[in-house]
């Protein structure tokens, strides 16, 4: 997806969002840049904006100011019904038929004045969002962060990716990104030269299990973590799970992760991340049904139990596994 | 407005699916399209699992298409429901796909009307809910001459009278009810039954009339709990040891109390689009709108409730008399839409009579219950609560 570019700096990629001043992923206080992109279609997945590779529309019905104030929605340019205020509402905003508005681009939202009509995503140089990075310099100085990509799946847009990371390096700044690491071989080849960190995501050791949850085998991922960790021994891996009931949040699954980074002295941690329904807002903001509406998020109880697993196979703490 | 027809100056092969959605006896719609089709002589076909058949004819050993014959129809039962299977997502736009264990969206529109032109089917039929009406339009838009069936188990789509599969969901939602109540009575408590029904109330409302419950609760009047809870509290302390209260799932509340967010170490991790599970974007989850009621209208009143959700209980089951003859009615309609030449239309009952209506009168609509309805006054005249004056 990145356009290729005589220089690395002029190299652009489909960007979601930079957020800065996050103390999770990766050392220290960082910026978070979001890719737009992914190649798995995890059911319970938070970040639904970043899935499509494309930049796509959302609507936002909190900033419409509906029919009377506004209305350019409902006629040309905009697809004939893909905008409408249903006969006799209450309120007077905008519903939107995602089957029609779906065809909608960023000239069709750069038209509506308040904003309700956006789009999620946006083409940018390595350089526009270095300097956006570049701004926290003497943060992350001061607390070892730096900058960490995440997604989407960074390595979908492996020369962007790449490029981005090598320009951080080039500027003093430390690097992570974060992937399940569903990709060729050739990409992840690509991006880990350039990495400090790299936060990888163990979803489902049974490959078939995998494939229900997350629309994917993981072989290739499994082969590319062995890999990673054998090829690139001075990057620091940090391996973690979504903890989802019902799909992951047991004791099984925890073994045999541990089982399988235990033997690579360079993945230095294991992190597991309580599901919780954050997504749920952003799917109707893109008119996508959440397909894990249902599940609930890992009683205390269970993730405790779990991390004491995880904090007595690293040898750390005074935590009992009840 | 007729359509040209391709494949020279007649009509000799037509196609059938379903859309995403199941409810029960579907084999009807395809028994009424295939007899009345064998009767002008034309062939018909099914698509297997939506349109799955068409575009992945690869993973069915017996073929993507079922060619339904004569033989295939003295067997059909109309009762049954399986004939042509069913596909989680029936929408050619945005077709989800794997390939070297990338998962992708791809549009296959276009492969689709090629195949469609392949196997020389000249009109297809096809069984939708209300979310395939913008599809199917689209299509028609594209040049597929297509006519609609409506099927929904919440009568929820515009410009018919009656979807197919709402009566059967009626006629088992009052079962469940009854059951309902005889458990509220054993155990004198307050039973709050969420009933299908996002965006209209008419099963709520209906369901609820037939079984005299006490309260009704629906999307189209956001009701008080307060309001409820004294109804309730009058009838319970008159000497009746217990209540039955039935919600639309998409119910909604005035005043209704908002529960804090609270942090989770995962957020960290998400973009700082990420919005809470409170807010108020929430998509409606079932068992939600009845936890609610349950929750609060033991709050106030000091009764013991208990939440019980039908939802996906009424997708099974034989259908009842009424759909079993709507769905034989829709299907031969729709043959008769397609001799007329007519496409892009949508099956239609408007008592007494089953038409044909363009598919824009039903898209971006939602067949609500009007505030004047006459079902809201027999309600109300039989002592039903509706949660707010109307």
């Amino acid at each position: 997806m990145s356009n290729k570019s005589s220089t690395p700096a002029a190299l652009t990629g489909v960007v979601l969002n930079i957020q800065r001043y996050c103390s999770h992923d990766g050392p220290g206080i960082r910026t978070i840049v979001f890719l737009k992109g992914c190649s798995l279609r995890c059911k319970w997945c938070g970040n639904p904006e970043s899935i499509a590779m494309k930049p796509e529309l959302s609507y936002d019905p909190r900033k419409c100011t509906g029919k009377k104030a506004c209305g350019l929605c409902l006629k040309a340019p905009f697809p004939e019904g893909a905008f409408f205020v249903p006969a006799g509402a209450a309120v007077d905003k905008v519903k939107v038929n995602w089957h029609l508005a779906c065809d909608c681009d960023a000239t069709h939202a750069a038209l509506c004045p308040t904003g309700a009509l956006e789009m999620f995503g946006k083409r940018m140089t390595v350089d526009e969002v270095l300097s956006e990075v570049e701004k926290d310099e003497s943060i992350y100085r001061s607390t070892g962060g730096g900058m960490t990509l995440s997604g989407g799946e960074v390595m979908l847009q492996p020369d962007f990716t790449a490029a981005l990371l090598k320009g951080a390096h080039e500027r003093g700044i430390n690097t992570a990104i974060e992937t399940a690491c569903n990709a060729p071989w050739a990409n992840i080849e690509k991006v880990l030269p350039h990495v400090d960190t790299m936060l990888h995501d163990h979803k489902l050791t049974v490959s078939e299990r995998h494939k229900k949850w997350t629309g994917a085998g993981n072989e290739r991922i499994l082969a590319n973590f062995k890999k990673a960790y054998e090829t690139f021994p001075n990057v620091d891996f940090i391996a973690r799970t979504p903890l989802i009931p019902g799909v992951n949040a047991d004791e099984e699954h925890i073994r045999s992760v541990l089982a399988f980074i235990k033997p690579y002295k360079n993945v230095r941690d294991y992190e597991l991340l309580p599901y919780h329904r954050f997504g749920l807002g952003k799917y109707e903001l893109l008119g996508e049904v959440y397909e894990l509406d249902d599940y609930k998020t890992p009683s205390a109880e269970v993730v405790a139990h779990l991390q004491a697993i995880i904090d007595e196979s690293f040898g750390r703490g005074s935590n009992q596994v009840v | 407005m007729s359509t040209e027809i391709g494949h020279g100056s007649f009509l000799r092969r037509i196609a059938i699916n379903v859309g995403a959605g199941f409810v029960p006896g579907m084999n009807a719609a395809v028994m009424g399209a295939a007899t009345a089709a064998a009767k002008m002589g034309w062939e018909t076909v099914g698509i297997r699992d939506g349109f799955e058949g068409l575009l992945c004819p690869e993973r069915y050993p017996d073929g993507g298409l079922v060619n339904i014959d004569r033989q295939l129809l003295e067997n059909l039962d109309p009762s049954g429901g399986g004939i042509l299977g069913q596909a989680a997502r029936v929408d050619p736009f945005h077709v989800r796909r794997v390939k070297d264990d990338m998962v992708e969206e791809l549009d296959l529109s276009d492969l689709l009307l090629k195949r469609l032109n392949e196997d020389k089917i000249d009109a297809l039929i096809s069984v939708i809910g209300g979310r395939g009406i913008g599809i199917f339009h689209k299509l028609h838009r594209k040049g597929l001459n297509t006519v609609c069936i409506p099927r929904s188990l919440e009568n929820d789509i515009a410009a018919t009278a009656v979807s197919f599969g709402f009566n059967t969901a009626l006629s088992v939602t009052i079962d469940m009810l009854d059951k309902a109540r005889q458990a509220a009575k054993s155990a004198r408590k307050i039973a709050v039954v969420e009933v299908l029904g996002g965006q209209a109330g008419w099963l709520a409302l209906q369901a609820g009339i037939a079984v005299c419950a006490d309260v009704v609760l629906i999307p189209e009047l956001p009701c008080d709990l307060r309001r409820v809870a004294a109804r309730l509290k009058e009838k319970m302390t008159a000497g009746r040891r217990y209540g039955l209260v039935v919600v639309s799932e998409g119910a909604t509340f005035v005043n209704a109390p908002q529960a804090s967010e609270k942090p989770s170490s995962l957020k960290a991790s998400l973009s700082p689009l990420a919005t809470g599970d409170n807010s108020e974007h929430v998509i409606q989850r079932s068992g939600q709108a009845a936890e609610t009621v349950a929750s609060q209208l033991q709050l106030l009143l000091a009764e013991e409730t208990f939440p019980l959700v039908i939802g996906p209980w009424v997708r099974g089951g034989t259908p009842t008399a009424v759909d079993r003859q709507l769905g034989i009615a829709y299907g031969a309609g729709a043959v008769r839409a397609i001799t007329s030449g007519q496409f892009g239309v949508m099956m239609s009952f408007a008592p007494p009579d089953i038409k044909y209506v363009p598919l824009t009168e039903a898209l971006n609509k939602v067949r609500t219950v009007p505030q004047d309805c006459e079902f809201m006054k027999i309600a109300q005249s039989i002592g039903i609560c509706l949660g707010r004056e109307i």
